[in-house]
């Protein structure tokens, strides 16, 4: 049977303080989402789901230990204080453990209700007329993903130490890959949009990715060599999300981030700079407090070309004799780690035209593939499939495909000749990465 | 995990608005998982995930709910939501469950629950000392274990009353050296669908630390690899994640049956060169990718993909066999109840050839030898792939001359099939999770040491 969340935290506390436990939390998290899914003009998945979460963490020696669960019976609050117990019996770290006493947070509008009462009937409806506009670019037009999704979530992080913060948050988001087949040939091409304001521009995203498919069709690979690149906002956010870890001190004081000491050096171009803005509503990872309950707060990573601060928690925070950034991540069945929120580069005021105009001869990018496996954080290697546009007459050219870039990441930084005012977020998961487009000096292509 | 009755409940209330079909799925999953880092274990986690999924069937459209609550007013609940959108009116009456399927698990001799946290800690320990010892630049091993007991049941309209229990136990090793002003990595993940029995005649912690040491400390050493057009040479093992990525997926009735892949239609028709045939078994004792049933309740079996460069068969779901009018074939697949299954591969290799290793190297002239290979991703709708080479050696007019780092692949899975002119003798298969929008999956990959006349290698 499953219990009320207050009526199981309750159950849990006091298992816990009978088992001898003085610090100790739990974290709820619980999260409901819809999504429809169309082809051909017919719905053919249509999915609701409801899911919730709870993770229990208690200091036990100067060690944490850890345990969850998504049943929420008398079993599992034994499990639970057991489950912790041991955890941290095992455990050998020496590192700083903190269980937070709270602070006040800022206050977010996160979760907009007129998102919340649009019916499933008209979010299926709005699926079919996102693929019908996507299909009418052209006949040769075909779907392979074409959805409407909800989701609704809330967070609870409630403690020994008299913490019980929590928030809730929304948003509404449409998909859409369009694939062009002519005789053998296929392009294709995607677009995807998430927002709390309401629905997406389902015009803008059927027609650019119903073009971009069909200019694909007749893409080619250009010569291997090196080329001036235009990374287009979509694709040098992914590239961000690839090498973010860098900026997490945790990963640096484990010796895996090359940025580690470095704070107050120069490590980009002067007109880089890298934010972290939890307090952005528009950004979907944004939040009024951290994992561990630390008050969010917006910060620049690098400034002007200047590492300024990498990501904490209380921990890293702790080892280094500096202050939580507010970076604590964790989702209800893992440890405490790092992780950004809203990361991205600042955008200028220079429309993408400019930048093209600045790299005749060169490559637009539009989509990198193989980020997990083509991008190594570690040593900041990357090479990655790739898809784009000549740069010819300083203006978007021809198509071009089946080509591979690869750069160092933290070089590429230095390399940096400017950067756009198209600032674009990608799909959020525990962070959300944005970026406008990037105009780098040289990398490295592989084509025919 | 639910009585028959509870089941019958739920599935009567799917079918309450005129869907033809209903499935409810039910599971119940204990994980732990413990890491090493800095010689000390850092992190231990345990958690139970719980829950079941509705779906109905209305044509070919599907309709799906989750929720945590198993109790029979919980998966009443979400059939009813799951039936929601249909607006029909009942035009089946559910079957008796009397079709059971309930295969003896895989067996498992030391269950994951069973196991001491002292012995799962000995053995990160062991891994971490042994990829220590490979060189002073290994400055951080990042060793973990996880481990997962899995009950799962499966109770449709068609009568099926089904379940299982899989326990799945995986080591991962990766070490970062250092030097020269550079960081590289190596990694090894060697699991098994059994328990901890795994460590004690199959699989040994330390080689596979010392060969992710060894891995890393090569590349440190290595330049970038040259970038073009060249003959690549991929290693057995995880060089299988070559066919995984540019055939497999295209493969499955998830793109297929949509329209939504290079081979749809072409069954019985050559598509790759005659030295290549394809399997995909889930039916193998133990191996990661094995399943007694998959996730609609259908027994796994052995699926010849390709037989001598020609197309046998896909890789079918319900939903998919309706849509492409075929039957299933036992390879349905989800992460958790959060997910509606669909067809996905098991253990899926390149069969064994009848060409030397040596040979195969000493004939390709100039060009890759990817000794070991990454993750890739492919997009079955164009055929285009990419994975990364993990350590890879430059060829040098038939001999191997000295490692490079950095090197991607790429292509057109159906190009690449057709460029494949040698396959060895000696088959391997190496774990690794595969991703879908049914989830993350544990599946092998494998092959004999294989050739492509031509890739093209991106590098610098």
């Amino acid at each position: 049977m499953t219990m009320r969340l207050d009526d199981f935290l309750d159950l849990l506390f006091r298992k816990a303080r009978e088992a001898g436990l003085t610090e100790f939390e739990a974290y709820a998290s619980s999260g409901d989402s819809f999504e429809a899914s169309v082809h051909a003009g017919e719905l053919i998945a249509y999915n609701v789901s409801s899911a919730a979460g709870l993770g229990f963490r208690a200091k036990v020696n100067g060690r944490m230990g850890y345990a969850s669960t998504q049943a929420l019976d008398e079993d599992a609050a034994d499990m639970l204080v057991k489950g912790a117990v041991t955890s941290a019996t095992l455990t050998e770290t020496d590192d700083p453990q903190f269980i937070f006493e709270g602070a006040e947070t800022p206050k977010l509008e996160l979760y907009n209700p007129a998102l919340d009462v649009i019916p499933d009937a008209e979010k299926v409806q709005m699926a079919l007329d996102l693929e019908k506009k996507a299909l009418a670019v052209d006949k040769r037009i075909s779907t392979d993903g074409c959805a409407v999704f909800y989701s609704a979530g809330g967070r609870r992080i409630v403690n020994s130490k008299g913490m019980d913060a929590a928030f809730r948050d929304n948003a509404i988001g449409a998909y859409v890959s369009a694939v062009a087949r002519d005789g053998a040939r296929a392009g294709s091409a995607y677009r995807i949009a998430m927002g709390r304001s309401g629905a997406p521009d389902f015009d803008k995203l059927a027609r650019e990715a119903s073009r971009e498919a069909l200019d694909f069709l007749t893409a080619e690979p250009v010569p291997s060599g090196s080329y001036p690149v235009v990374l287009r906002a979509s694709a040098a956010l992914e590239l961000l999300a690839a090498f973010a870890d860098a900026f997490s001190a945790d990963e640096a004081q484990r010796g895996l981030s090359p940025l580690k000491g470095r704070e107050g050096e120069v490590v980009a171009a002067g007109c880089v700079t890298l934010l972290d803005d939890p307090l952005n509503p528009t950004g979907l990872a944004a939040s009024p407090f951290d994992g561990e309950g630390v008050p969010a707060r917006h910060k620049a990573v690098i400034d002007g070309g200047k590492l300024t601060a990498l990501l904490h928690n209380l921990k890293t925070a702790a080892k280094q004799g500096v202050s939580s950034t507010g970076n604590a991540a964790r989702g209800y069945s893992s440890a405490i780690s790092v992780a950004p929120t809203n990361f991205y580069f600042q955008p200028s005021e220079e429309p993408l035209s400019k930048l093209l105009a600045r790299a005749e001869g060169g490559l637009l990018i539009t989509e990198l593939q193989g980020m997990h496996s083509g991008a190594d954080a570690v040593s900041g290697d990357f090479s990655l499939s790739a898809k784009g546009y000549r740069i010819e007459n300083g203006a978007v050219g021809r198509s071009v495909d089946q080509i591979t870039v690869a750069g160092n990441f933290y070089e590429l930084l230095k390399q940096v000749l400017a950067v756009a005012c198209d600032l674009e977020f990608g799909q959020p998961g525990r962070s959300c990465f944005g970026s406008p487009s990037i105009l780098v000096e040289k990398l490295s292509i592989a084509g025919k | 995990m639910i009585s028959r009755s509870a089941a019958e409940l739920a599935l009567s209330a799917a079918l309450e608005t005129g869907g033809d079909f209903a499935e409810v799925f039910v599971e119940d999953t204990r994980r732990n998982r413990l890491q090493l880092m800095d010689e000390r274990l850092d992190s231990v986690t345990s958690d139970r995930s719980h829950g079941a999924g509705v779906r109905v069937f209305s044509g070919a459209s599907a309709y799906y709910a989750t929720t945590n609550d198993t109790s029979p007013e919980g998966l009443v609940r979400a059939a009813k939501q799951a039936a929601a959108a249909l607006l029909g009116a009942k035009k089946l009456a559910v079957k008796p469950l009397d079709v059971v399927v309930s295969p003896a698990p895989f067996p498992v001799k030391q269950r994951p629950g069973d196991v001491a946290g002292s012995r799962k800690s000995a053995i990160l320990h062991a891994a971490s000392k042994a990829a220590r010892a490979e060189g002073a630049a290994i400055q951080q091993v990042i060793a973990s274990l996880s481990d997962v007991e899995t009950d799962v049941l499966i109770a449709n309209t068609e009568g099926v009353f089904a379940s299982d229990r899989r326990t799945y136990t995986r080591l991962g090793v990766q070490a970062v050296a250092t030097g020269g002003g550079g960081n590289q990595t190596g990694f090894q993940g060697p699991g098994r669908h059994m328990g901890y029995e795994m460590f004690e005649a199959l699989i040994d912690p330390e080689a596979a630390a010392r060969t992710a040491a060894r891995t890393a400390l090569t590349m440190l050493a290595a330049p970038l690899c040259p970038a073009g057009v060249m003959p690549v040479a991929i290693e057995s093992g995880f060089g299988g994640v070559i066919f995984h990525e540019a055939c497999g997926h295209s493969l499955e009735a998830t793109s297929v049956s949509l329209g939504n892949s290079e081979f749809c239609g072409k069954l019985g028709q050559r598509i790759a060169s005659p030295v290549v045939t394809a399997v995909d078994d889930g039916t193998l004792q133990g191996e990661w990718g094995s399943i007694k049933i998959d996730d609609e309740g259908t027994p796994a079996n052995r699926l010849v993909l390709i037989e001598d460069g020609i197309l046998k068969n896909y890789m079918i779901d319900k939903l998919g066999g309706r849509r492409m009018g075929m039957p299933v074939t036992g390879s349905s697949r989800r992460q958790s109840y959060a997910f509606a299954p669909t067809s996905r591969m098991r253990n899926t290799f390149i069969a064994p050839g009848d060409s030397e290793d040596s040979e195969i190297i000493a004939t390709m002239g100039d060009g890759l030898y990817a000794a070991k290979m990454g993750g890739g991703s492919v997009n079955p709708a164009t055929g285009e792939f990419n994975f990364a080479v993990s350590e890879g050696y430059w060829v040098k007019d038939g001999k191997i001359d000295h490692p490079v780092r950095g090197a991607t692949l790429i292509g057109r899975g159906g190009e690449v099939l057709r460029k494949i002119d040698r396959v060895g003798k000696h088959l391997k298969l190496a774990q690794g999770m595969c991703g879908s929008i049914s989830g993350s999956v544990p599946v092998n990959v494998g092959q004999p040491l294989i050739r492509v006349t031509g890739m093209t290698v991106g590098g610098r």
